[in-house]
């Protein structure tokens, strides 16, 4: 289930970056919500579903 | 003394500027260009027989108006004849650049192969060498049956090598009012739809490769642990969907190149020869695999601290460099697909760029784990040179040699701290670097296109359909950037979680791991039925 969680918040993150064409023609707010997009899905890779692999770690057995 | 030499370093400049200043020419108009017509041609002789059947040692005699294809013997040779015979010697030039470009990347399986191979153990190397050989047969398969269609089939007419336009259907979605190109839809097995086609041959040929590339990298990233039918699932997957359907956004037509033209960032998502299509599509999925793989047996204690567990063969690893960075010069100035027209004679700059970046990634990365550890580290030094030359590969077309060397310099420290990060903080194993080596720089890679393009390439006036060369922000066009930086934004997003839920998909159905007790043998024999030194004596 964590992995999941993890794996939506890693597409959020592109879907953040996919809206910012939308929502504003401005270059610069287009590049803070692309970079805050990437940020999301950052999280998602290195905090959540790694993290949630990590619990059941071969070397923690 | 200093006083006495200032009028000689004075005269000496000022007979210095005048040699250096050309004399001006008289102002005479340049002559008006008279049309040629058949009977001016009709005059040119071919050699005589005579002369010919003595030999031609100089050349002199061979490729003359002789050769030039006549259509109607009766009219004799018409300038239409030698229009059609530049074109097709244009086109001749592209296809054989294209295609020889394409048999040096083929030729990098091999250096991934070694490299790969030299960085495992040896209880593991045939193995390790099986996926790397087999992975150029399924990835092939799989990228003719269904890939090479979902990627290039609506890339529409490629001019450097002859605008064939049966490559012309284009799946799309409307999305913010603005047509998104998701994927193509012809050239299934090479036949459908008029895809049994000269162009389309070369085309496909030089794509498959790089198709191959990342798909070899993820082999890296799970080796010594990874089960083999697993493994030609997985590759099977990613060379029939996942890859084509980046490669189609970024380079079949898709809707990130069309960020140009629809959304008015810079030229569109700009990736020359792949730092995202091939290095991150496979770095990512490397990253991907060796989460859902897990560590090998030993890497980490109890507490979580990594152990090195040093590769075998040091001399094949640099080896394999070696033929990877070979290789390279068919990637990179291949990318051009053609030789001859529209630009293309910047192939010298986008082979120096190179080498360049090649250069200053394997410099930083030594100099790094020297200052860091006390020794240069060869593996990492290795690995250094093909993180600049990952990170160079999406900007060389489009960067000088300055900004290649900044790239290269920078790639070689971030693939160390990459490695770091990913076995310190993530407590991921990656056995050769794959995921900081592809994934990482090449992501840098395509950063660095809307950083550092200087706007002076100019292939074919346009880039993306968008008139004018790509510009990245430090040299004026902050909107460039963007673009490169939705490209990240989708190899996270999508090809990262698409990767990982189909792997996670194929560990249900077939299991991605291999037992602990084939683990600690060696997986020569349990998996693969020979060992790759079977008159060594291994340690376990």
């Amino acid at each position: 289930m964590t992995v999941a969680i993890g794996l939506l918040i890693t597409f959020l993150g592109f879907l953040l970056s996919l809206f910012s064409l939308s929502l504003t023609t401005s270059v610069g707010t287009r590049m803070a919500m692309v970079l805050a997009g990437i940020a999301l899905s950052l999280i998602g890779i290195v905090g959540v579903v790694n993290r949630a692999y990590l619990k059941n770690a071969i070397w923690k057995r | 003394m200093l006083k006495r030499l200032i009028p000689v370093f004075l005269l000496t400049a000022a007979l210095w500027g005048q040699a250096a200043t050309p004399a001006a020419a008289p102002a005479t108009p340049p002559p008006a260009p008279v049309a040629i017509t058949d009977a001016d041609i009709k005059g040119i002789e071919a050699p005589k027989p005579e002369l010919r059947a003595k030999g031609d040692p100089d050349g002199a005699l061979t490729g003359t108006v002789s050769d030039v294809a006549v259509v109607d013997a009766k009219k004799g040779l018409t300038v239409g004849d030698i229009a059609n015979q530049v074109g097709q010697n244009k086109i001749a030039i592209n296809f054989v650049w294209t295609l020889i470009a394409g048999f040096l990347v083929m030729f990098m399986q091999a250096g991934f192969a070694v490299v790969e191979t030299g960085l495992c153990r040896a209880k593991n190397a045939n193995h390790t060498m099986m996926m790397n050989f087999m992975v150029y047969a399924v990835g092939m398969l799989a990228f003719w049956m269904i890939g090479f269609a979902l990627q290039m089939g609506g890339v529409g007419a490629v001019g450097n090598l002859g605008g064939s336009p049966v490559l012309n259907s284009e799946f799309t979605v409307t999305l913010f009012g603005k047509a998104f190109g998701l994927f193509g839809q012809n050239g299934y097995f090479l036949m459908h739809n008029g895809t049994y086609d000269v162009t389309v041959m070369v085309i496909f040929l030089f794509q498959m490769v790089f198709m191959d590339t990342a798909l070899t990298i993820v082999t890296g990233s799970a080796a010594e642990r990874w089960k083999f039918a697993a493994f030609l699932v997985s590759s099977f997957i990613l060379g029939a969907f996942i890859y084509p359907l980046f490669a189609n956004w970024a380079w079949g037509g898709g809707w990130l190149a069309n960020l140009g033209a629809n959304f008015g960032l810079g030229k569109g998502y700009a990736d020359f020869a792949g730092s995202g299509v091939v290095h991150s599509v496979g770095g990512l999925t490397a990253l991907a695999l060796a989460i859902i793989v897990g560590p090998r047996i030993g890497k980490f204690d109890r507490n979580g601290r990594p152990h090195a567990m040093p590769g075998h063969d040091i001399v094949l690893v640099l080896t394999g460099c070696f033929i990877l960075a070979f290789g390279w010069f068919g990637f990179n100035p291949g990318s051009t697909l053609g030789a001859s027209g529209s630009g293309n004679l910047r192939i010298g700059s986008v082979a120096v760029n190179t080498m360049l970046a090649g250069m200053g990634g394997a410099f930083t990365s030594m100099l790094y784990m020297w200052l860091r550890y006390g020794k240069p580290d060869s593996s990492m030094s290795g690995n250094g040179l093909l993180a600049g030359l990952v990170a160079i590969t999406a900007p060389c077309g489009f960067v000088n040699p300055v900004g290649s060397v900044i790239i290269g310099l920078i790639a070689g420290v971030l693939v160390c701290v990459s490695v770091e990060f990913v076995e310190r903080v993530m407590k991921i194993d990656d056995p050769v670097g794959a995921i900081s080596v592809h994934g990482v720089n090449g992501m840098f890679g395509v950063i660095a296109v809307g950083l550092f393009a200087d706007g002076k390439s100019n292939y074919g006036g346009s880039w993306n359909g968008v008139p004018g060369s790509v510009t990245g922000l430090f040299y004026g066009d902050a909107s460039q950037l963007v673009a490169q930086l939705i490209g990240v934004s989708t190899l996270l997003g999508v090809v990262f979680t698409v990767a990982f839920a189909a792997n996670v998909l194929i560990d249900v159905v077939v299991g991605q791991r291999v037992a602990a007790k084939a683990e600690l043998q060696g997986l020569d024999l349990p998996e693969v039925g020979a060992l790759g030194y079977p008159e060594f004596e291994l340690k376990s």
